[in-house]
């Protein structure tokens, strides 16, 4: 039987001053497109790192593709790809010259044409990599990641800072690589990004692990499968008063009130009689599926965006 | 794999265009420049200013006339234009009336030019003064120029051309390493490169191996164009002179990585490389000696090791001299260059 793409016990991490991952257990299975989700800050980006073997953990145990470091880490350089949260390159070196040198670091690799293809650079491939833009310089670093035709991948914050437009593109590679057979794991702060690409997630907050499981299954945990939103002219104004009217907890975010509730259909009429009666200002009503940004604000008591 | 990191470097190197152009140009402009100022090789001719009297009397002709014969350049002016020159400061001597006798005024800015021509004016005096009456002319010392390895052709240039190769090595070290790995390190560079399998030592040694390249370019040019522009040629070995050159660039390449490890941004860098560059560029006789300078500065500044590697490359290039003589010399830069090795081994990170 395969072992596990990651396995991961007991890890822990601290900076000075700063405890950064706080004891972290994961398992990722072969093939599997694999999400950290939590707020900056949280310990995702330190996990990967001692993952990829750029920091040492204080302590834990880490088994990648059934290897270790300590025995075998030469051969797991060579069957991981890495992109890290920001790849700088020189300058002056073009997409198809950089996946050739780094290509050449490795005894098993990808021919640069294939992977110019897989990331739609082609017409980009003879220009310096100063004059691509933000989400070209993105798909770069990820087809750097894939030189050594990886088993395993390792995506920090893939699309951080791109446009939707770029973002959505990066996604779609993101969906090649796992149709190639590719196990992924990849840090991200979006919950829609996470929703969208992962098979299975953990969520993280303050360096541990907080809750793991497919998307589906974190939100259908909550049990609360849907959240009515009313939104104002400006400023939500407190909603106490209603709530106790209401019988139903009201929460409120800057310029709108959320209600979270398994049966819209039942809440509406009522919702829109009290409001009706209390002359409650709102101008619309939105109702909507529950989200992972739900299940994090449930479980941590803040918004991921915080 | 190795050379394919050397090739990379080069390419790389060879499109940033103004970096390399300057990298290059930069000693040249400075040899050029210097050389063409000082190319006289008995060094800048002295200059008087002399004031003119109401009257000239056959004492003032007498003296002019030595004054001449001694090869100083003598400008005459009236009162009020030599006062107004020396009020700009451009004077470093005027020589004026002052009752029955003269006076001389030396420029207290100026004095490396105005105490030498003041020795020339008393000695034309004196020499006035015989002719006057007829007595003998005082003897002269017969004077002889030369280097310190006896050779008589070396001009201001030849003396600068050595120094410039030197500065070449220490700024190569100190900037075109050292501060390249500090800024590789803060943008994460090395991060990337190590989540690969390159060994590291494979993208170090190409490195090292492209700035050598890049150094022994800029001798070759440096060297042709002070032969092309100043005749100036090689008096020792070429192999010697790739000897000490060798043993320079390592260990000034080793100087880079060292402080490299003490610096966290690019701008930390530029502050601790300028406190190690400008005492050892001030102070190791790239430009001038130190004679005059305390004691415990010179035994300070003898120890360093900018200082005897110039004095041996200078022996070899300008004087023909063999290596011998300058075994501590070259011990104090190899031992410099080990130190500093050691200490960047230990400091080198490469996050």
């Amino acid at each position: 039987m395969l072992t596990p793409a990651l396995r991961i016990r007991g890890l822990r991490k601290t900076f000075p001053k700063v405890l950064a991952v706080a004891g972290v257990d994961l398992e990722v299975a072969r093939g599997e497109v694999f999400g950290l989700l939590g707020p900056n800050g949280a310990g995702k980006t330190t996990t990967l790192e001692i993952i990829e073997g750029l920091t040492t953990a204080d302590s834990g145990e880490i088994e990648i593709l059934g290897l270790t470091w300590a025995k075998q880490g030469q051969e797991i350089r060579s069957r991981i790809g890495v992109q890290l949260q920001s790849t700088s390159l020189f300058n002056k070196i073009t997409p198809r010259e950089a996946l050739d040198l780094y290509g050449s670091y490795y005894p098993k690799r990808r021919s640069t044409a294939e992977l110019l293809d897989l990331v739609q650079l082609q017409e980009k491939a003879d220009s310096y990599h100063i004059t691509l833009s933000g989400g070209q310089q993105q798909r770069l670093a990820l087809a750097l990641a894939l030189v050594n035709d990886p088993e395993l991948v390792f995506l920090d914050e893939p699309t951080t800072g791109l446009d939707p437009q770029a973002r959505r593109s990066l996604w779609d590679v993101v969906r090649r690589m796992k149709g190639e057979g590719r196990t992924i794991v990849l840090t991200t702060h979006y919950m829609d990004e996470a929703e969208a690409l992962c098979d299975r997630l953990a969520i993280m907050d303050h360096g541990k692990v907080i809750a793991t499981g497919t998307p589906a299954s974190l939100i259908a945990d909550l049990a609360i499968p849907s959240v009515v939103e009313l939104t104002f002219d400006g400023a939500a104004p407190d909603p106490a008063a209603f709530a106790a009217a209401l019988g139903q907890a009201v929460e409120r975010r800057t310029d709108l009130w959320e209600i979270p509730t398994p049966d819209p259909k039942a809440l509406l009429p009522r919702l829109l009689e009290s409001a009706e009666a209390a002359a409650v200002p709102f101008q619309q009503v939105h109702i909507r599926r529950a989200t992972l940004e739900d299940v994090f604000l449930h479980r941590t008591g803040r918004s991921l965006r915080e | 794999m190795l050379w394919r990191q050397f090739a990379m470097e080069w390419r790389l190197y060879a499109r940033d265009r103004v970096a390399m152009f300057w990298t290059m140009a930069f000693p040249v402009l400075l040899l050029l420049g210097f050389g063409t100022i000082f190319r006289n090789e008995s060094g800048p001719r002295l200059s008087v200013v002399r004031v003119q009297a109401q009257a000239s009397s056959p004492k003032d002709v007498a003296l002019d006339q030595a004054l001449t014969d001694l090869h100083l350049k003598v400008q005459s002016l009236s009162k009020a234009e030599a006062e107004a020159r020396w009020s700009k400061g451009e004077t470093a001597a005027q020589l004026e009336p002052d009752g029955d006798g003269y006076r001389l005024r030396l420029n207290s800015y100026l004095m490396a030019q105005a105490g030498a021509t003041a020795g020339l004016v008393n000695q034309a005096w004196l020499m006035a003064q015989a002719r006057l009456s007829g007595a003998p002319e005082p003897q002269r010392i017969p004077v002889q120029v030369e280097s310190p390895g006896h050779k008589r052709s070396t001009n201001y240039a030849s003396f600068l051309l050595p120094g410039l190769l030197g500065l070449n090595l220490v700024s190569m070290g100190l900037f075109s390493v050292g501060m390249v790995n500090v800024s590789y390190r803060e943008k994460g560079k090395f991060r990337r490169l190590a989540v690969t399998p390159l060994p590291k030592w494979v993208f170090l040694l190409g490195q090292v191996l492209h700035r050598l390249t890049v150094t022994v370019a800029q001798a070759v040019i440096l060297l042709l164009v002070g032969f092309l522009a100043f005749g100036i040629q090689n008096q020792g070995s070429f192999l010697d002179l790739l000897l000490i050159m060798t043993l320079g660039t390592g260990c000034f390449m080793a100087f880079g990585f060292a402080l490299s490890g003490f610096a966290e941004t690019s701008e930390g860098y530029a502050a601790i490389s300028n406190l190690v560059f400008f005492p050892l560029m001030m102070l190791s006789g790239v430009y001038f000696t130190l004679d005059a300078a305390p004691v415990w500065l010179q035994h300070a500044v003898a120890v360093m090791p900018l200082a005897p590697f110039l004095r041996a490359l200078r022996a070899v290039f300008n004087d023909g001299g063999s290596l011998a003589g300058h075994g501590l010399g070259l011990t104090i830069v190899a031992a410099w260059g080990l130190a500093a090795f050691l200490l960047a081994v230990k400091r080198f990170r490469w996050a």
